[in-house]
């Protein structure tokens, strides 16, 4: 079936008019959607003292929890610290906005209704935009153009489990694998030009990781956004309770330390 | 001429790099590249460098270099918060404390989270004496930007400076918990906790520093800094705890075997100041005659050599 005879015979210029074009443009899109992203992104946004303030709450007390097993400090100086952290997030001392007033039910605030986080989410959908636009108009370009070529033969044996992959877009069932669509030629080069984006753009480009992020959906990618609404009331409440196991754990490295040190010079 | 400007961006940079403080030098050789309008050619570099001579040359006094950096970085950096630390540093040179105090308080009053300038607000009250509102303002510095060691240990030297002990263990207690590693803040904890007649506390957190940096090391090796300093601690606070009951206002429990304890204390001592050689003759004479009497639990020491 795929013996010489019957085998295709590509136009060279196919090679030049297709071929060398998708992949050209695929490169200079990618070169120019990093400019636009690195246009698009805002300067990382201010926090105000309180807020910082809340934000760093937890860390106190995850500094604390870190070596209450073994810690370095005396048990009153341990207890004081640990109470004082505990009555602080019961209380609300460090919530942004101050301790709540009353009983009212802590409800996380709606994204949509506080314009920090509106401006978190919009950063994430224009990079997400500039992302997608260009791959969909370029995916449109090939489909209306060249629908159906066969733009390559790659040089080695494949099984036909290939078959879907390298030759979408041509409903021929027994054609040689290792004919390449124009369609999977696009694909091939969307996942497969990172590594020529990071050789000319450096590591940190936003064009390679286009690929990876095209599958999360911009609301996904807001989402865990540092400056995302947290609600900071439950977070310090299961901290409260992390305390309480972490002061059960407490020992003082300095309870035995005489024995540790008469033993290692030979006293006892 | 290419050749000392390379090696002149080579030292600047290694000053830079650990964070060495060598004004004079600095300004030495930085007026050579701002003279010649080398900062240009640099690229990025440059803004560095223009922050490290503008600093230099406050230091020692050079004020027309210095607003000849601050002005470069100013025109590139306008709304920079570094660029602000840095003319502040400079009114902080020649400006009465009051002025330099309203402009950092408008500068916070704009970015209540700039770290910098509220260190910077704080070492202004600490030189002009008002240590009350510096330990005010220091406290809710720390307050927001809990993991700064380095302010906790401030904090607890305003503390001790007024007498305030307790409160100095207090502020050490959280420098030790963010850096449990460091020996040397343990020692300052143990003696803080000595003048604050906790005794109990200070002998064990004492013992704590000689743990922590003799971890590693045999019991045959001869103390050293740190080691020796704490060794003395746990002598002179073994000392006090023979003479009188000591009271502990944080309930730290007496540290059982007093007695071993101020035996093998007086041994490293002596350990450390017989290893030397001739040259400290003289203190070692004082070291045995201060660890001499002390010895009335009965049984002679055995002197090591």
């Amino acid at each position: 079936m795929s013996s010489p005879a019957v085998s295709l015979y590509l136009d060279p210029q196919i090679r030049d008019w297709v071929l060398f074009p998708i992949t050209l443009v695929m490169i200079l899109v990618g070169i120019l959607r990093h400019y636009v992203v690195l246009l698009l992104q805002s300067p990382p946004k201010k926090l105000a003292r309180a807020a910082i303030r809340e934000q760093r709450a937890l860390i106190r007390s995850q500094i604390l929890r870190a070596t209450s097993a073994n810690s370095p400090i005396p048990p009153s100086y341990y207890r004081s610290i640990s109470s004082r952290l505990a009555a602080a997030f019961e209380a609300g001392t460090y919530l942004k906005d101050g301790p709540s007033e009353g009983d009212a039910p802590s409800t996380p605030a709606n994204p949509m209704t506080d314009p920090a986080a509106m401006d978190g989410m919009m950063a994430g959908m224009k990079t997400q935009m500039v992302m997608m636009v260009p791959q969909m108009v370029i995916m449109g370009w090939i489909n209306f153009f060249f629908q159906g070529f066969v733009l390559i033969k790659l040089p080695f044996p494949l099984t036909l489990g290939f078959k879907s992959m390298l030759q979408r877009g041509i409903e021929t069932p027994d054609m040689d694998v290792r004919w390449v669509s124009s369609l999977s030629w696009y694909f091939l080069n969307f996942f497969g030009l990172n590594g020529l984006y990071r050789l000319i753009l450096g590591n940190d480009n936003s064009a390679a990781d286009a690929s990876q992020t095209m599958m999360a959906s911009p609301f996904a990618a807001g989402a865990n956004q540092p400056g995302q609404p947290q609600d900071y009331v439950k977070l310090f409440k299961a901290e409260k309770d992390n305390l309480a196991f972490a002061e059960g754990l407490y020992s003082w490295m300095g309870d035995d330390v005489e024995t540790r040190l008469l033993r290692k010079h030979g006293k006892l | 001429m290419s050749a000392s400007f390379g090696s002149a961006l080579h030292s600047l940079a290694n000053y830079r790099a650990h964070n060495t403080r060598a004004s004079q030098e600095v300004l030495e050789k930085g007026k050579l590249l701002l003279n010649s309008n080398a900062a240009s050619k640099l690229g990025d570099d440059a803004w560095a460098f223009l922050e490290q001579l503008a600093l230099a040359a406050i230091d020692v006094a050079k004020y027309d270099v210095a607003d000849e950096c601050i002005r470069q970085l100013a025109a590139k950096f306008p709304e920079s918060p570094r660029v602000d630390v840095l003319t502040g540093i400079r009114m902080e040179a020649t400006q009465p404390p009051e002025t330099v105090l309203k402009f950092y308080e408008e500068l916070l009053e704009a970015d209540s989270s700039n770290a910098a300038i509220y260190k910077r607000q704080i070492s202004v009250l600490i030189r002009t004496g008002k240590i009350e509102q510096a330990v005010l303002k220091l406290s809710e510095y720390l307050d927001t930007f809990y993991s700064d060691v380095e302010g906790w240990v401030e904090l607890a030297e305003l503390y001790s400076s007024c007498n305030q002990y307790t409160f100095a263990t207090q502020a050490l207690s959280h420098a030790l918990l963010l850096a449990p590693q460091n020996p040397f803040y343990v020692l300052q904890f143990a003696e803080t906790a000595y003048s604050a007649d906790d005794i109990p506390l200070a002998v064990k957190m004492f013992m704590l520093a000689i743990d922590t940096v003799d971890r590693h090391t045999s019991d045959e090796s001869i103390p050293t800094g740190v080691s020796i300093r704490a060794w003395y601690g746990v002598k002179l606070c073994c000392r006090v705890l023979s003479e009188r009951s000591c009271s502990s206002a944080s309930e730290t429990p007496l540290p059982k075997n007093l007695n071993l304890l101020d035996e093998l204390a007086t041994e490293r001592v002596l350990t450390a100041y017989s290893a030397g050689g001739t040259d400290n003759a003289t203190g070692r004479e004082l070291v045995f005659s201060w660890m001499g009497p002390s010895d009335r639990s009965g049984s002679r020491l055995h002197f090591v050599h």
